[in-house]
């Protein structure tokens, strides 16, 4: 039977390299992982938050260190750059 | 995985306080009181001030705090305490 990882484990692999976090409204978070919670609340660095808006139009918007609350997070993409 | 002790708790209770290194939510959390940081709301409104204290639900004390709703200041507070299930992001305003 194949090896299996778990989700929290491919999380934990990506610590140190960039991620991007999609949440469950129409944003987006693109940093550097430096660590999560059981919640799955996130730290990042240097990170690029990236609302799209009913237009169509993104807006971008550079923050320092951030936590992000793990409840409105819904995708992880390890290894992304923003979409 | 990184270093927790246990599993969330049932419901009700505040998250526990697990053992973590600095790069880890409760590290930043360390880190970040006493600092300038924005906190951004689930509604988008934007929340900039001297980070007094929180808690395990980020229910965030903060002081000297100006709102902003569409990056223009709305209101400015000596004392601001927002309700943690409200917080989108805590951000550090100034580098850690």
């Amino acid at each position: 039977m194949a090896s299996q990882i778990l989700p929290l484990e491919l999380i934990d692999r990506c610590i140190g390299s960039r991620i991007t976090v999609i949440l469950k409204n129409d944003r987006e978070f693109t940093g550097t992982l430096l660590g999560f919670d059981d919640f799955v609340n996130m730290v990042l660095e240097d990170v690029t938050e990236c609302q799209t808006l009913p237009s169509g139009e993104r807006v971008k918007n550079k923050l320092q260190t951030t936590l992000l609350n793990g409840n409105n997070i819904c995708i992880l993409l390890p290894g992304s750059d923003g979409l | 995985m990184s270093d927790e002790a246990s599993p969330p708790p049932p419901d009700g209770t505040p998250p526990p306080a697990p053992t973590q290194s600095s790069g880890s939510p409760s590290g930043f959390l360390k880190a970040v009181v006493g600092k300038r940081v924005v906190v951004r709301l689930v509604s988008g409104v934007d929340y900039r001030g001297v980070l007094q204290c929180l808690d395990g639900y980020m229910n965030i004390a903060m002081e000297q705090t100006e709102e902003y709703v569409n990056g223009v200041v709305t209101n400015r507070y000596g004392d601001a305490f927002i309700r943690g299930n409200n917080v989108l992001y805590i951000s550090a305003g100034e580098p850690i």
